[in-house]
């Protein structure tokens, strides 16, 4: 465990990430983990790390590092404006730090989310079989402005590594999702089942708990409380307002309101990295 | 010997999510149902099973790879009929509460709804064991139920901004305790020295889908010797 980096400047929200938390949602334990786990798995293929380790999590933008050891790293996820002491650098390509660089994840032009991650992986508390941060439950370490990241040891790379460019994933601001019928999708009036699956949606904020949506107003047919149950990543929820809300990776393990439908697994990501006034619309898939 | 419990209603969440769901009632009846067909697929899906999450009428089961849905039904029906439903292996909780004023937020607000003193509202919360029903909205947060009805008390119509962990609360028909420090809208009625969620402990949550819990209470003097020894 050595310093890699201090945080200078934190963006909107930073957190570490490894794959999740399993096992653990019986007991009211979210999941965590990557918000776009294609992105944050391609950070551990271009390492050579473990699949398990952890990356640092950033909605961007306004982050800023110092270098407080020599390191290898490599940015992934949505397209963001990347400095080194200033000058550009390019995301999905392995790339050098000496102590005393400043590293700067300044803005983006597509996405929301970029992964920084270290050779080995940063150096995170393991708590639940997981390093992920989850402040609801004080589970992980919290880092915010001054904080320092810590590394692993790893074995070095002989060679830069990336990802070319037709293979990495792209984030456009309108996007056509897949989703399955969720167990509450008959309770809702025809009119709002048809407009739901024709018109777009606006992604109007969220967080790691949920990304809120506005669109046309989903009714139910009539009003009625429904039992709590079990939610996941991708839970698309009704509450009464009729705004629907995608519970994202941080969401709490059962709910309340009427279930519409549910994100097609390995489209999760796209979802993730949707930013404001971004439109979504929904493809329904049979199971 | 104990009626078969028909298979229930399957549904396919996402590639990855079954959903199985019994009539949608709270009722012991469900809760029995719930907890055994919880315990079948463990066993019967193993490795396979990732996790599986139980409310009160549903078992959400989060496996590796697909399941064959008319095995398990085969299965199930199979198991149904050879045994009994005697093999249930609740665990009795015993939970000292300290319903002292300090404690006890709501205490106006619980005697002005239901009528009742603080002393029979008291009795009347301790006078039944309860089931832990669902666990969630918080880490390790139980779902009792169910509460005498002349406890229910609607939720704070603006939640506290924070709740203090081990604060034991009621809410429309149900009873709970909160894990953590958090914002919260249950009427609160007391606290117990127990923590729910410790992760230095040997078993970091106190409580598990399917306990039964039982609450006594305690003074104030007892609630801090016990919270000084940590038991």
């Amino acid at each position: 465990m050595k310093p890699l980096l201090l945080i200078i400047k934190q963006g909107v929200y930073g957190s570490l990430q490894d794959k999740g938390r399993y096992g653990y949602r019986a007991f009211g334990i979210p999941l965590s983990g990557p918000m776009d786990k294609v992105s944050f798995q391609a950070a551990q293929l271009i390492l050579q790390n473990h699949h398990d380790q952890t990356s640092f999590e950033m909605f961007v933008g306004g982050f800023e590092f110092e270098a407080l050891a020599d390191g290898i790293y490599v940015l992934t996820g949505g397209q963001g404006v990347c400095l080194v002491n200033n000058a550009p650098i390019e995301m999905w390509k392995t790339f050098h730090l000496t102590k005393g660089d400043r590293l700067m994840v300044k803005s983006m032009n597509q996405g929301s989310i970029i992964y920084l991650t270290p050779l080995g992986g940063f150096y995170s508390k393991y708590e639940l079989g997981s390093s992920s941060c989850l402040p609801l439950g004080h589970l992980g370490t919290v880092i915010t402005k001054g904080s320092i990241l810590y590394g692993q040891a790893a074995s070095p790379l002989k060679f830069n590594r990336g990802l070319y460019a037709p293979y990495r994933p792209t984030f456009d601001s309108a996007i056509t999702i897949r989703i399955f019928k969720g167990p509450h999708f008959h309770l809702f009036m025809e009119k709002s089942q048809q407009q739901f699956l024709q018109n777009p949606f606006q992604f109007s904020g969220g967080n790691r708990m949920g990304y809120y949506l506005k669109g046309p107003v989903l009714q139910l047919q009539e009003m009625k409380e429904i039992l709590s149950e079990a939610t996941q990543f991708g839970s698309i929820q009704v509450p009464q307002n009729g705004n629907p809300i995608i519970l994202m990776a941080d969401a709490q393990t059962v709910g309340g309101y009427p279930i519409i439908a549910t994100v097609h697994e390995d489209d999760l990501h796209k979802v993730a990295q949707m930013r404001m006034f971004n439109t979504i619309h929904f493809a329904l898939e049979d199971m | 010997m104990a009626a078969i419990i028909e298979f229930p209603h399957s549904m396919w969440i996402s590639q990855h999510t079954i959903r199985f769901a019994f009539h949608e009632e709270i009722s012991h009846t469900n809760f029995y149902a719930v907890q055994a067909f919880n315990r079948f697929l463990k066993k019967q899906l193993r490795h396979n099973l990732v996790e599986s999450v139980a409310s009160y009428h549903t078992v959400t089961a989060y496996i590796k790879q697909q399941i064959n849905v008319d095995l398990l039904k085969r299965q199930w029906l199979e198991i149904q009929a050879a045994t009994t439903n005697g093999e249930r292996t609740n665990r009795l909780l015993k939970i000292p509460v300290c319903y002292d004023e300090e404690f006890a937020l709501d205490r106006q607000r619980v005697m002005d709804y239901t009528g009742l003193s603080f002393e029979d509202m008291k009795m009347l919360h301790m006078s039944k064991s309860y089931y832990v029903y669902l666990i969630g909205f918080l880490p390790g947060f139980p779902y009792l139920g169910e509460l005498d009805s002349k406890l229910f008390v609607p939720r704070l119509e603006k939640p506290r901004t924070s709740v203090s962990a081990s604060s034991v609360g009621v809410g429309g028909g149900q009873t709970g305790i909160y894990p953590v420090d958090s914002p919260g809208g249950w009427n609160i009625i007391g606290k117990t020295p127990f923590e729910l969620f410790d992760l230095n402990g040997k078993e970091p949550f106190l409580f598990e889908l399917g306990d039964e819990v039982q609450f006594y209470e305690i003074t104030k003097q007892q609630f801090w010797e016990m919270k000084s020894k940590g038991v």
